[in-house]
């Protein structure tokens, strides 16, 4: 990213390339979006559009912009993966994969608290024979 | 006089008339706006809603706030060709989710869904290594049931670091953040107060997605894997090194940004939270994960739909629900933990 931070005047940025238009030295989208990968913006722009994304931008602070950009790309292609569910699948997925651990852990749990009690009736029992 | 008197009556009538035009209309919008309404997205945009407005189904007038985030992110144009391209069955389901993707990113405006899905990775993560301990542990009991003696003490060492593990949950350290830059991380649901700054340890397993990974990093590349493995297809730039990493902590916020992403946290692990508990309640015996099995989609998107509460009182929605709904989740792994933990003391008589 910084490499291309610092390319970006050498270069038109991978937006400024999509939109056919001059990439000027306070471009938004450049630091985030490099002439290397053209399909991020290419993607984002598909689903968001590059005004949303530029108004979003502005609302965030700038330390945090990248991470912006890079969860739009994650969203976009996952939306266009998947038109219907988009990143909304995965998350649906991985909140199974909780719930299926969770329960095994419950199950596990209760076989523990068993062995637990029935170790510990063996102890008292040593114990009533020890003091008998 | 005569003369102007007759001017004044005309110019009189048209007043009166231009009065009446005007209450019957303002009658008519009332009345449209009453009966049928124009829709949410129509009333944003300030046009006519017509009888065939491909956003009315989804946009009730009552609920401004739900087109709001979805045009703010996608764009009407962006939303109406999504629709377009989708069977009609499919395009209530696309609506769904584009208005939780939308609502997340209004919460969440850097991380969006990303940072759910990170945050859901987190939480198989801190599971996965609870089920091995308490599995060992099962393990170390079925044993001691042949060999009582031997292995009370090493019932009570496992006892020990399974305490040790109950303390870093109960502080919120098992988060295996490297830090780049020294910052400490808080995860999402960590179950201490907001303000506690923890020390992170360097290096703990992670076996979910990525098996060979030993270092724990929820980066937007193991998402992808997820989403890899939801789709299986190969990524469109997945050769590159992802740059969600490069200059911050793995995944998490830092701390800077953790004061203002509380409530967001807070709210989405609400909703978390409920989703956990309502599909806990209502979730059938799945042996098997079908990820392209839309109708367990379907459900958890009507669980959302359920859950949500999009009125303008979503604030006291997050700060009401957000403190009493994250203790489930936590509930539930520190509670059993620290029975387990109590057993183990209790079992270990030299």
């Amino acid at each position: 990213m910084s490499s291309s931070y610092f390319n970006y005047t050498n270069s038109p940025c991978a937006a400024c390339k999509f939109l056919r238009r001059k990439c000027t030295s306070d471009c938004v989208f450049a630091p985030y979006f490099p002439p290397e990968e053209p399909t991020k913006f290419a993607n984002v722009h598909r689903i968001f559009g590059a005004s949303n994304v530029s108004k979003i931008l502005q609302e965030v602070a700038p330390h945090q912009r990248e991470d912006a950009v890079n969860s739009l790309a994650y969203e976009a292609e996952a939306r266009l993966r998947d038109p219907v569910y988009g990143c909304v699948g995965a998350i649906s997925v991985l909140q199974r994969q909780v719930l299926g651990l969770q329960r095994e852990l419950e199950e596990t749990n209760a076989d523990i608290m068993r062995y637990a009690s029935y170790l510990g009736g063996e102890t008292a029992s040593v114990y009533g024979d020890r003091r008998g | 006089m005569s003369q102007i008197k007759t001017i004044h009556n005309p110019i009189g009538s048209i007043e009166r008339f231009l009065d009446l035009l005007l209450i019957s209309l303002i009658v008519y919008m009332t009345l449209k706006g009453g009966t049928s309404g124009a829709c949410a997205a129509c009333k944003y945009q300030r046009r006519r809603c017509a009888a065939d407005c491909p956003l009315a189904p989804y946009f009730p007038a009552e609920q401004p706030k739900l087109f709001q985030n979805v045009h703010r992110l996608f764009g009407v144009r962006s939303i109406v060709k999504i629709l377009e391209n989708l069977d009609e069955v499919q395009r209530p389901e696309a609506m769904k989710s584009i208005i939780f993707q939308s609502y997340v990113r209004d919460r969440n405006p850097v991380h969006g869904c990303l940072g759910i899905t990170q945050q859901l990775q987190y939480m198989i993560w801190v599971a996965e290594e609870e089920l091995k301990a308490v599995n060992s542990q099962l393990q170390l009991y079925r044993n001691g049931q042949n060999h009582p003696n031997p292995h009370n003490m090493m019932i009570h060492e496992i006892g020990e670091k399974q305490e040790d593990l109950t303390s870093q949950l109960d502080l919120g350290m098992g988060l295996p953040v490297n830090t780049n830059q020294g910052n400490n991380t808080i995860p999402f649901f960590s179950p201490v107060s907001e303000t506690q700054q923890l020390q992170q340890p360097q290096h703990m397993s992670y076996c979910s997605e990525v098996n060979n990974n030993h270092d724990y990093n929820p980066t937007p590349e193991s998402c992808k894997e997820v989403l890899n493995n939801h789709n299986n297809t190969s990524l469109a730039w997945g050769q590159s090194q992802f740059p969600y990493n490069h200059h911050h902590n793995y995944g998490f916020m830092n701390q800077n940004e953790h004061c203002s992403e509380t409530k967001n946290n807070n709210s989405v692990m609400a909703i978390q939270s409920q989703l956990v508990n309502l599909q806990m309640a209502s979730n059938q015996q799945e042996e098997e994960v079908d990820v392209h099995n839309y109708d367990e989609i379907h459900q958890f998107l009507e669980i959302i739909d359920e859950s949500q509460s999009f009125t303008e009182t979503k604030e006291v929605y997050a700060s009401s629900s957000g403190e009493s709904s994250k203790e489930p989740i936590d509930e539930i792994g520190e509670k059993e933990l620290r029975r387990a933990a109590t057993c183990f003391s209790l079992t270990s008589v030299n």
